[in-house]
């Protein structure tokens, strides 16, 4: 497989939301605002490259009957200490994706990743992975993101253009499945073709 | 790798271990720099809920009081120029008879006394845990929350939410009663700690002990914890 192909893949074919339908609890808990969406996806990515590099390079001293916790150890590990290291030294963007730090470890992507890709490929390939996969899902979240925010407050990137007009359902949860749902099935459609 | 009870121990037992190390380590080196941001960032907001900076004012007494076992601290700022003129009152309250979503919310709000006059002349959001895109829109610049007490005289205003109560002054945030309601009872918190501090530090001024103007009774904040 290419190089190229690898990063590609995660936004299409491997999309994590809409094609591996994979960590749908982020997905649909932080998207009512575009720049929510992008945000949690911009977080995941810096998380997935990170484990998946370190995983990639622990996998042949790891057994296998005990794989899952190890890498779930390294996982939370790597969460705790990027949270802690923002909220010391760059406090600003802490303020908008801190909330979202903590939910990166119970993301199954990231689990996903470790046991299908990591584990089995060599350091740069699975960091060229957690590439194309967060920019999937960054994609992902952004769109559905930011047809919530257009449909719900009237506003995109909090630009508001239609205020207190618009239904406040698709801000609120069944919108967000809602929204989901139809872009999935748009989504789909265009990819299999 | 084949698995065995040795390897799986081992490898487990380093994992956890060496993880633990850096997560320790990591906190250690980071827990004072982010205490300190903590503390820096509560004191911008005081200068700035009085419409001032750092550069122009001091924090003079950060008097701390408690309403219902909650602690309040009433800062009082001055101007740098003018023989420390007190420009106004910086106070630091959560909202204590209801929560938000997430929560109770911590508000900085500031109050200015022109001519016997009290006036709300800022608000910051310290911490809240609200919904992204509805109830978190209460850090927002300039929402409907801000806006229907900026300017106000607290004595004037009744700490509902209109929706609630038709005498309410707060227009809640769009699909955000239950933020709103915790924002308004916040606000209302500073607004007593204000009162009781206030009667505590124009006594001392005066060195009259004892003495309080305190209009506010104690009684009406503890109600139950309304869901």
């Amino acid at each position: 497989m290419g190089k190229l192909q690898l990063i590609t893949r995660g936004i299409l074919k491997e999309n994590p939301t809409f094609a591996l339908v994979l960590g749908m609890c982020p997905t649909l808990g932080v998207t009512s605002t575009a720049i929510n969406g992008m945000g949690m996806g911009v977080a995941t990515m810096a998380v997935l490259i990170l484990s998946n590099m370190a995983i990639s390079l622990i996998k042949n001293v790891i057994p296998d009957k005990v794989r899952i916790p190890a890498f779930i150890v390294v996982i939370a590990s790597f969460v705790t200490i990027i949270e802690m290291l923002m909220k010391a030294y760059i406090p600003a963007l802490y303020a908008s994706l801190g909330v979202f730090i903590p939910l990166i470890v119970v993301n199954c992507i990231i689990l996903g990743r470790a046991e299908a890709f990591a584990s089995k490929n060599g350091v740069f390939d699975s960091a060229l992975d957690g590439v194309g996969i967060g920019l999937g899902f960054t994609f992902s979240l952004t769109a559905i993101g930011a047809a919530r925010e257009i449909l719900g407050s009237g506003a995109i990137f909090g630009v508001t253009f239609a205020s207190d007009v618009m239904p406040l359902l698709f801000i609120l949860a069944p919108g967000g499945f809602l929204v989901l749902g139809y872009l999935m099935v748009v989504f789909n459609k265009i990819a299999k073709r | 790798m084949k698995s065995s009870l040795k390897n799986m121990v081992l490898v487990l037992f380093t994992i956890t271990a060496v993880s633990a190390l850096l997560v320790g380590l990591v906190n250690n080196i980071t827990k004072d720099v982010i205490a300190q941001t903590e503390v820096q960032a509560k004191n911008e907001a005081k200068f700035k809920v009085l419409n001032t900076t750092a550069n122009e004012a001091v924090v003079l007494v950060d008097e701390v009081t408690k309403i219902s076992d909650f602690e309040i601290v009433v800062s009082t700022v001055a101007a740098k120029e003018d023989n420390n003129r007190i420009l106004g009152y910086a106070v630091e309250a959560p909202s204590i008879t209801k929560s938000g979503y997430g929560g109770r919310i911590k508000l900085m709000v500031g109050f200015a006394e022109v001519e016997g006059v009290v006036t709300l002349c800022g608000v910051e959001v310290l911490s809240q845990n609200e919904t992204p895109g509805l109830g978190a829109n209460m850090t927002k610049e300039g929402n409907a929350l801000e806006k229907s007490m900026l300017g106000k005289n607290p004595d004037e205003l009744s700490f509902k939410v209109k929706k609630d109560d038709a005498n309410g002054s707060f227009d809640s945030l769009t699909g955000s009663t239950i933020s709103s309601r915790a924002y308004a009872n916040a606000v209302e918190t500073a607004y007593a700690g204000y009162l009781k501090a206030k009667g505590l530090l124009d006594a001392n001024a005066e060195g009259v002990s004892g003495a309080t103007n305190t209009e506010w009774n104690e009684d009406n904040n503890v109600t139950e914890e309304e869901k």
